[in-house]
């Protein structure tokens, strides 16, 4: 009995380390800076969509005002550049840019995408062209690639739509068979594609020519409470943010569980129904902190 | 001297050894002679009362008392020669088929006896009421149904078991003998010209009977559930299906919520209007994620009561309220006096009633609360300003953090936080110097 009890000792010792070694592979968030206000003083309210880029402009969704926020970033700096208004964007739930700046705001009570030009200008609804039956899309979340490419999470027909930059059809892929509800998507510079789903605690993934999804990470129910937004980085470790736990779990290319990071709370540095994150290649991390009306900014140390 | 062991008493030697295992195999506890269970009736003289029982266990019967028990030591209650769940098995190994596709609870945790007496019964089959008290005793609730209804389903007044396996099937889930409709149509013929006519030409021998009708009865005509959606009702199913004589007559005429909005249009018409959507509305499953297309035993057509339904998806909540409550039992449990005070987690939310303070279709307020102020909307059940004197509201900032106004949520956490009064920290000094960090020690 003494020798088993050794063993498992050691094995679980071992299981600490490596599951530690995992994490510090991943990097860790370190709390940098705080976006409360836009540039006349005003503060976000609910704001559960942010985008980012490599030259550090941010894109704040602030949802409950109804309106989208840029800011640049440098180091601790965060400086507010202007406000985005659109008479078609009442609630934007999701956020991102393109290669040109251009920003997509996923509006949550037309569920349609809004288009602005780099100045910020609307340039209306993106619609999708040529798109096969069933003609209803409903978009749940989207991401654009790295070459402009759109990848629509299209809930009411059960598939992730690809368009081009300007609209048009490219392809589709169904979900998988046996999902809960797929609350949101992202896309790694390969083109892999990968799924999150909120009920089922789970990662789906689907190569750049794939016809169909396979099961990536299952029941990582222990690790999350209802996950609502996943990115992958260009190392391809996947960041599930964990909405209801108030906390962000990476997870490795295989779906293995490198560790959880942040926590629940008010002050800075913690989460309150975290909803949407972005990371660019220069290790910063923004995270909209709906529940505490802010936009968190934390950097990636490796 | 060398001694010679006589032959012969090899011999006895020998027969005795292979003797041996046969009588220890029928009297291992080597029992005073005479019928062996006799023994045992000296001390349990009741049992001799029970062996005059129309049907006697066959181990009782050949008086093999320790067939079942241990008459020194047992780790399991009631002497028990091994764990109830293993015990009845070793001689009846097939009551559960290998590939089940449902089985008894009771079966499988091995509470035979829950419907078994394991001596005797006047009962076939040792069984402990007969017919249907025995399994209304348990399943209570359908029992009253069956007793109540005006419209009753014949076969399940005169035997659950018309039906159902009582142990398992290997066919259908609930313990069904065969899968539905294959199981309908036994009695139900569905080529009868009233059978088609009341169906109105649907070929719904295929379809699933048990999505109209309730098979334990009801207080509507045709058993039907107690809530029917009125096309139903009114036999128009080309309302949303396609005709009757199409090639897939059990298509709908347009997809998800697309169909139900033909209907239901002003109550769609203000949910799209908001700015956050419950999203299984406008997912391919649609309205039919939390409501049922044909007929309900709930009100407003839902799936199962709403206690249960928010949580086949919202698992996290509902575990989370499983732990609270295993929590609040343990600590009734081992309080010494009256228990603590406070809740440990919130009524309306341990009790399943999410749509008290949750929209179920959409809000323009996050988390789809049906109040836009936090302070408003737990004020329509709470007096808070009886509750305490601390200012809350939209001109209180919380300390911290800037961009918030102190309000219920600033202290309390809506579905529990495992604290007392839930609260978001173990001790009230705790979560008060999370603020009025001047006071901390």
């Amino acid at each position: 009995m003494p020798s088993i009890l050794g063993s498992l000792l050691i094995l679980s010792c071992l299981g600490w380390l490596c599951a530690e070694a995992g994490a510090a592979e991943a990097g860790k968030l370190r709390f940098v800076a705080a976006i409360y206000l836009d540039d006349k003083g005003v503060g976000l309210r609910q704001p559960e969509g942010v985008a980012c880029n490599d030259k550090s402009t941010v894109i704040v969704g602030d949802t409950g005002r109804g309106r989208l926020l840029r800011y640049t970033v440098d180091d601790r700096n965060v400086k507010p550049a202007g406000e985005i208004r659109a008479p078609q964007l009442s609630a934007p739930i999701r956020v991102q840019m393109n290669s040109k700046e251009e920003v997509f705001a996923l509006d949550g009570r037309q569920r349609r995408i809004v288009r602005f030009d780099v100045k910020g200008e609307s340039k209306g609804y993106l619609d999708p062209e040529g798109v096969p039956a069933p003609a209803g899309i409903v978009p749940r979340s989207f991401r654009i690639d790295r070459d402009d490419n759109i990848y629509l999470l299209d809930v009411f027909s059960a598939r992730v739509l690809v368009l081009g930059p300007d609209g048009k059809y490219l392809r589709h892929v169904g979900f998988p068979t046996g999902y809960g509800f797929f609350s949101d998507l992202a896309v790694d510079s390969r083109g892999k594609i990968y799924l999150l789903d909120s009920l089922k605690a789970t990662v789906h993934a689907a190569q750049k020519d794939a016809k169909e999804f396979s099961l990536v990470a299952k029941n990582l129910r222990a690790h999350l409470s209802f996950p609502t937004s996943i990115v992958v980085d260009s190392r391809g470790i996947l960041y599930l943010v964990d909405e209801h736990g108030g906390g962000i779990v990476l997870l490795g290319q295989d779906g293995s569980v490198l560790g959880r990071q942040l926590a629940m709370g008010w002050t800075e540095g913690l989460l309150n129904s975290p909803s949407q994150m972005c990371l660019n290649d220069r290790g910063q991390v923004f995270i909209a902190d709906r529940g505490n009306n802010r936009v968190q900014v934390f950097s990636l140390v490796r | 001297m060398r001694t010679r062991i006589p032959w012969v008493t090899l011999v006895i030697v020998l027969v005795s050894l292979l003797a041996t295992p046969a009588a220890h195999g029928q009297n291992k506890f080597r029992l005073k002679p005479g019928p062996v269970g006799k023994l045992c009736f000296d001390c349990h003289p009741d049992l001799a009362e029970k062996l005059k029982g129309k049907f006697v266990h066959t181990p009782v019967r050949t008086g093999n008392c320790a067939g079942c028990h241990s008459p020194h030591t047992s780790a399991h209650g009631k002497l028990l020669s091994a764990s109830p769940s293993a015990l009845c098995l070793t001689c009846h190994p097939s009551v559960v088929p290998e590939k089940a596709v449902s089985s008894h609870r009771v079966v499988v945790e091995g509470s035979c006896v829950k419907c078994h007496d394991p001596h005797a019964s006047n009962n076939k089959a040792n069984l402990l009421k007969t017919g249907n008290d025995l399994c209304v005793s348990c399943h209570k609730a359908i029992g009253d149904t069956v007793a109540r209804v005006t419209f009753k389903h014949v076969p399940v007044s005169n035997d659950c078991l018309s039906c159902h396996n009582p142990h398992a099937s290997d066919k259908s889930a609930h313990l069904l003998k065969s899968p539905v409709p294959a199981l309908c149509v036994q009695c139900h013929k569905p080529d009868s010209p009233r059978f088609t006519r009341q169906h109105v030409d649907y070929p719904v021998a295929r379809a699933n009977c048990v999505s109209c009708h309730d098979p334990h009865g009801s207080n509507t005509a045709g058993i039907l559930f107690d809530t029917v959606h009125p096309p139903v009702a009114s036999k128009r199913c080309n309302q949303c299906h396609s005709a009757a004589t199409a090639a897939e007559p059990f298509a709908t005429r347009r997809p998800g919520f697309e169909l139900c909005r033909g209907c239901h249009s002003a109550m769609m018409n203000e949910a799209f209007g908001k700015n956050r959507i419950h999203w299984p509305l406008v997912d391919k499953t649609g309205c039919l994620s939390c409501h049922q297309a044909h007929a309900s035993r709930e009100k407003k057509l839902l799936n199962v009561p709403e206690a249960g339904l928010c949580g086949r998806c919202h698992t996290d909540t509902i575990d989370w309220q499983v732990k609270l409550a295993e929590k609040a039992a343990q600590e009734k449990a081992t309080a010494k006096t009256r228990g603590e005070k406070g809740a440990l987690t919130h009524e309306p939310v341990q009790t399943g009633r999410c749509s008290a303070c949750h929209l179920p279709h959409a809000s323009d307020s996050a988390r789809l609360m049906r109040q836009a102020s936090i302070v408003e909307g737990c004020g329509s059940c709470h007096d808070w300003l009886k509750h305490n004197s601390h200012p809350m509201g939209e001109k209180f900032a919380d300390m911290r953090n800037k961009n918030l106004s102190v309000n219920c949520l600033s202290c309390h956490q809506a579905h529990g936080t495992g604290y007392r009064h839930m609260i978001t920290f173990p001790t009230t000094t705790e979560l008060c110097v999370q603020c009025h960090k001047q006071l901390r020690r």
